[in-house]
């Protein structure tokens, strides 16, 4: 079961997930990011305190996307996975490609910076 | 030799037939002549008596026998039979009047004994035609029959034996014996002749066939009767043969069914089409269901549901219209019957004008009705129905029934059309099925044909030396999976180890896969450092992989004459360490980056090349993520805790026992039940020296 909310604040867009992201359901994830990325929208942060689990299908959304956030500047920083899955991410290497912060304090600061 | 004498057994019917029918003249005739000489009891009448009840009885059995052969003989031929057989009955007797004309006023003309002799063959040709007609009149009755009818007329048939006797019992004529006798037979026989079940099921030229033939046996039946009577009537000196019980029965028998026969059939005659009607339907029924056949196509079908819904309702012109498959073409115009192209499309502009149809033909989709019924102005066509056909609650299509009379559809031909409709509708239904199926089977083997092929891609034999063992398994969540591992000997001591995990699953994770295998067994000959093959294995993969698919692997090259292994992680779990000396097992976590998601040059950065000896009895769990993933019935996964303590525990077996244990675990951990989720693959490696 995947939930997702998208929360549009002034600086940047939101995505909240929620629960699992597999085969089944990352089509609706990759739909979320295609969307943001037709809106134009220059800063993007992923809420993954909510994501209990994330197959290889939902890090390759995320992985086929990165060409395209370098391509248009755009800040893409995930926050606030658990353990579990921050080691999903830290052993496949995208820990070493996406910004991945502790928490949405630290994302927000990093997108004021920008 | 069983068959011998089932043939010859009619034979011996006749004959015996035949005799007792010339010992009955023999006795008569001596009867005759010595009344005529006042020669009184030279032969008793009981003899008489007796031998015509043998000659009634042979001939009775005869001719059941004979209708038996032919049981399968249609109606008309069972009514064709007495009917000529009265007919040559009556020939004989005017032969036999003829004869007499000839003779004119000689002696001969006045001789008793020849007027008797042709008074017995009279008898005979009447006994013929009275008996077979009764055994005919038996078939037509026992058409459909019932147990009642059955017991009706075996019933019938002791009544008839025991008026053969009556004879015996009361010598007198028209006693009130007889009287009471006759009438009872004439009653029973009048029941009996309601059993007119045969005749709805001839058709309209064998009805008037069936008329015809019955005013023959009519009119036999009654011309003998009378000729009979007038021999009675005419001579003094004879011996009376008719005045039997049994044989008046048979003429009221015979008379009365020809009679009722004749009535219902005459009645029958307007109703005829009706019921011929009505078995054409039911015919068309079995048609539609059975009609689509594996192979055959559903234009058939159509086709006959429209003769059907034609023919069901006198329709005089009409015509199919089937919805386009695709939305830009145009509807497809099919089947039409008995009407022009230019008189179709008047039509339809008249339907456009008119409701119920304008509403139904402009905007299809709002308006679910089985049947639109109306009247239109047109010169020629004056009442329309159109029905929609559909299949799996899709429109297939249209059906225009047109008539060129007002109210030409009342509701009984309606509700058969529409269940012509349903009827075609299923039999579609199921010919999709029935194709689906079929190409669902296909498939299945296709996919069986992939897991073995698949099977074949990992490898049935590790290399390795007396160093160490080595010992694997895997086993794919779907039929086809995406783990891979392999192995490669340089020479004596060196070897190369692979194993990786293709992203997400099933066949396109089964494509990846071999890839990959071929990826491997090229690079691996030139012998590169394991950072420089993965580097190399990244960027042949960048050309081949989805953007969003990744492989993980991890690459080993092992050294067992120096005892070090070079390793570097592409994203791939990292491998599971049993040390000796350090006497307990763990991760070796190094820098690593999955092949596929950094598709350029800098790919080598993010790699990082690990180095370790080893010493006899350390252990090397390589595994796919499946392994650690594996979730149990509370949703908790094995994780990598478990498996690391589970090193810890085995060490000491052998590679294969390790494993084996390993798996089992998982297995217990899941579930035996549930399907895995995700494909399964362990290597294990014990070094011994």
């Amino acid at each position: 079961m995947l939930t997702i909310n998208k929360t549009a604040e002034k600086s940047h867009l939101t995505i909240g997930l929620q629960g699992e992201v597999d085969a089944s359901n990352s089509v609706e994830l990759d739909e979320v990011i295609q969307e943001a990325l037709n809106d134009n929208i220059k800063n993007i942060l992923v809420d993954g305190t909510e994501l209990q689990y994330i197959s290889s299908a939902g890090l390759g959304v995320f992985m086929s996307y990165l060409e395209d956030f370098n391509e248009h500047n755009i800040l893409f920083i995930i926050y606030g996975l658990n353990e579990k899955v921050m080691n999903v991410f830290h052993i496949l290497g995208l820990d070493q490609l996406i910004t991945i912060t502790d928490n949405r304090e630290e994302a927000e600061k990093l997108v004021h910076e920008a | 030799m069983v068959k011998l004498p089932q043939i010859q057994r009619g034979k011996i019917y006749i004959l015996l037939a035949v005799l007792s029918w010339m010992g009955l003249l023999l006795v008569n005739l001596i009867r005759v002549f010595g009344e005529i000489n006042q020669m009184e009891g030279v032969i008793s009448k009981e003899i008489t008596w007796v031998l015509e009840i043998l000659f009634f009885i042979w001939l009775y059995i005869y001719f059941n026998d004979s209708i038996k052969k032919n049981e399968n003989r249609n109606f008309i031929d069972f009514i064709w039979r007495p009917a000529s057989t009265g007919l040559i009955a009556t020939g004989t007797s005017f032969l036999i009047i003829f004869f007499y004309y000839l003779l004119g006023d000689s002696r001969l003309s006045k001789d008793l004994l020849l007027m008797n002799f042709f008074y017995h063959v009279n008898f005979a040709v009447v006994s013929i035609f009275l008996i077979s007609t009764t055994l005919s009149w038996k078939h037509l009755i026992l058409y459909q029959k019932s147990k009642a009818i059955v017991q009706q007329w075996q019933a019938y048939e002791v009544i008839l034996l025991i008026s053969m006797f009556f004879v015996l019992i009361s010598q007198a004529s028209f006693n009130y014996g007889f009287m009471f006798g006759l009438i009872f037979l004439i009653i029973y026989g009048a029941i009996l002749s309601i059993n007119l079940k045969w005749i709805p099921y001839l058709t309209f030229r064998e009805k008037w066939k069936s008329i015809l033939f019955m005013v023959i046996i009519i009119a036999c039946t009654l011309y003998l009767f009378f000729r009979l009577v007038s021999y009675t009537q005419q001579n003094i000196h004879f011996v009376n043969l008719s005045e039997n019980l049994f044989l008046l029965g048979l003429f009221v028998f015979v008379l009365l069914y020809a009679i009722f026969s004749l009535l219902v059939t005459l009645f029958n005659l307007p109703t005829s089409s009706v019921f011929e009607q009505k078995l054409t339907e039911a015919i068309s029924f079995q048609k539609l269901s059975q009609s689509i056949k594996p192979g055959e196509n559903e234009e058939q079908v159509l086709d006959i549901l429209m003769d059907s819904c034609m023919s069901a309702a006198y329709v005089d012109a009409g015509w199919l219209e089937l919805h386009p498959t695709e939305p830009e073409e145009s509807s497809i115009i099919q089947l039409q019957k008995f009407i022009s192209n230019s008189e179709r499309q008047e039509v339809l502009e008249f339907l456009r004008k008119v409701e119920p149809f304008a509403s139904y033909l402009t905007k299809q989709s709002t308006i679910k009705k089985e049947y639109l019924y109306g009247q239109i102005s047109h010169e020629t066509y004056k009442s329309v129905l159109v029905l929609s056909v559909s299949a799996n609650k899709k429109s297939l299509g249209n059906i225009f029934l047109l008539k060129e009379v007002k109210d030409g559809f009342n509701k009984e031909m309606i509700n058969i059309i529409t269940t012509f409709v349903g009827q075609t509708s299923i039999s579609i239904e199921n010919h999709r099925l029935l194709n689906e199926a079929i190409k669902n089977e296909r498939y299945r083997e296709e996919l069986e044909i992939a897991q073995r092929v698949q099977r074949s891609l990992l490898p049935s034999e590790l290399h390795h030396n007396n160093s160490f063992e080595i010992d694997g398994f895997s086993a794919a969540a779907d039929e086809v999976g995406g783990d891979y591992y392999e192995t490669f000997r340089f020479d004596n001591e060196n070897f190369a180890l692979i194993i990786g995990d293709v992203s997400g699953k099933g066949t396109s994770a089964a494509f990846n896969m071999s890839q990959m295998k071929g990826v491997f067994h090229s690079l691996v000959q030139l012998n590169f450092s394991p950072k420089k093959f993965l580097s190399k294995a990244n960027s042949a993969l960048n050309r081949c992989l989805e953007k969003n698919n990744f492989i993980t692997t991890t690459y080993y090259t092992i050294n067992t004459a120096l005892k070090e292994i070079h390793f570097a992680r592409a994203g791939h779990c990292p491998t599971l360490f049993y040390s000796q000396s350090l006497g307990c097992s763990r991760f070796l976590n190094i820098k690593g980056m999955g092949l596929g998601i950094v598709r350029n040059e800098g790919y080598e950065n993010y790699l990082e090349e690990g180095y370790l000896e080893y010493q006899p009895g350390d252990v090397m769990v390589m595994y796919t993520d499946g392994i650690v993933e594996a979730k149990n019935q509370e949703n908790q996964e094995f994780g990598y805790d478990k498996l690391r303590l589970l090193l810890d525990h085995y060490k000491a077996l052998s590679a294969k026992e390790i494993k084996s244990k390993i798996v089992d675990e998982v297995y217990d951990f899941v579930g035996r039940e549930t399907l895995p989720d995700d494909d399964y693959s362990i290597l294990v490696i014990k070094f011994n020296a």
